[in-house]
């Protein structure tokens, strides 16, 4: 398998991995087959994964009879799926872009990140967990910020 | 019962009457499913539509999985659905007959 197909097929899983485990049991491997069939014809992998995705939340946020989940709960289910999946789309990109955010020193620091001791032995002091925007022209994602690499684990402890 | 009321595809959605139209002509799976309301409908289906509206469709009993061939899961229209299906055309149809006729006479 090419590192692109694998890249797709990892987007899709972690797109399927929002759905309930009763969804899961009865349809991922038919839908990762699907998903596969779609991507060969030519359909960006990140469109299918974004209607997995949106499926998920829709099956999440469906009243079922016997499901004591609220609708509260439910959406918070989603909304931490979507918090994954982006985590997964930034992965893709992941080291490219942490090379490209971890040199940031210009530019106007808000004071309320500014942290209370500057420069206890760091090069640059206010680059130590503060959101970093993409630059223009990478091709990412303008509300992603360092904290979603973070999650990411030590892969992108060099950002924050 | 009035005919509107027997038109239970009415709230649905638009998803779900289209892979009940596509599976009126036998059973298919999933990728069939996209490509065949590709072809007559020109709607592009995404899988994610896809799964809620086969699920609901189901719940509803107007549609019943078939054993897997593989992993691909074909499904097919059950007689509820045939009826339900063909309530929903004779609507549509009715609707359809009125506006062409009032833009007629409306010469618009």
């Amino acid at each position: 398998m090419s590192a692109p197909e694998a890249r797709d097929r990892r987007l899709v899983d972690a797109a399927l991995r929002c759905y309930p485990a009763r969804w899961r049991r009865r349809h991922a491997d038919e839908a990762a087959e699907l998903a596969a069939l779609l991507i060969a014809d030519g359909n960006p992998a990140a469109s299918i994964a974004w209607s997995y995705l949106l499926g998920a939340a829709r099956e999440w946020l469906t009243p079922r009879p016997g499901r004591s989940l609220s609708a509260v709960a439910a959406a918070l289910l989603a909304a931490a799926c979507l918090l994954v999946f982006s985590a997964a789309l930034l992965a893709e990109t992941g080291p490219a872009r942490a090379a490209g955010t971890t040199q940031s020193p210009s530019g106007p620091v808000s004071p309320a990140i500014k942290p209370a001791a500057p420069g206890a032995g760091s090069p640059h002091p206010f680059t130590s967990c503060r959101p970093v925007l993409p630059r223009q022209g990478t091709g990412a994602s303008p509300a992603a910020g360092c904290w979603l690499l973070s999650i990411q684990g030590a892969a992108h402890a060099r950002c924050c | 019962m009035t005919a509107r009321e027997q038109d239970v595809l009415r709230r649905v959605g638009e998803a779900s009457v289209l892979i009940l139209v596509s599976l009126a002509d036998g059973p298919k799976h999933g990728y069939a499913l996209i490509q065949d309301v590709r072809q007559f409908a020109g709607v592009e289906l995404g899988p994610g539509t896809l799964y809620g509206a086969l699920d609901r469709l189901d719940r509803l009993g107007l549609i019943e999985s078939l054993p897997a061939e593989e992993r691909r899961h074909p499904y097919r229209i059950t007689a509820p659905g045939a009826a339900a299906l063909r309530a929903h055309l004779d609507s549509l149809e009715r609707v359809s007959a009125a506006g062409r006729l009032r833009l007629q006479l409306g010469g618009a």
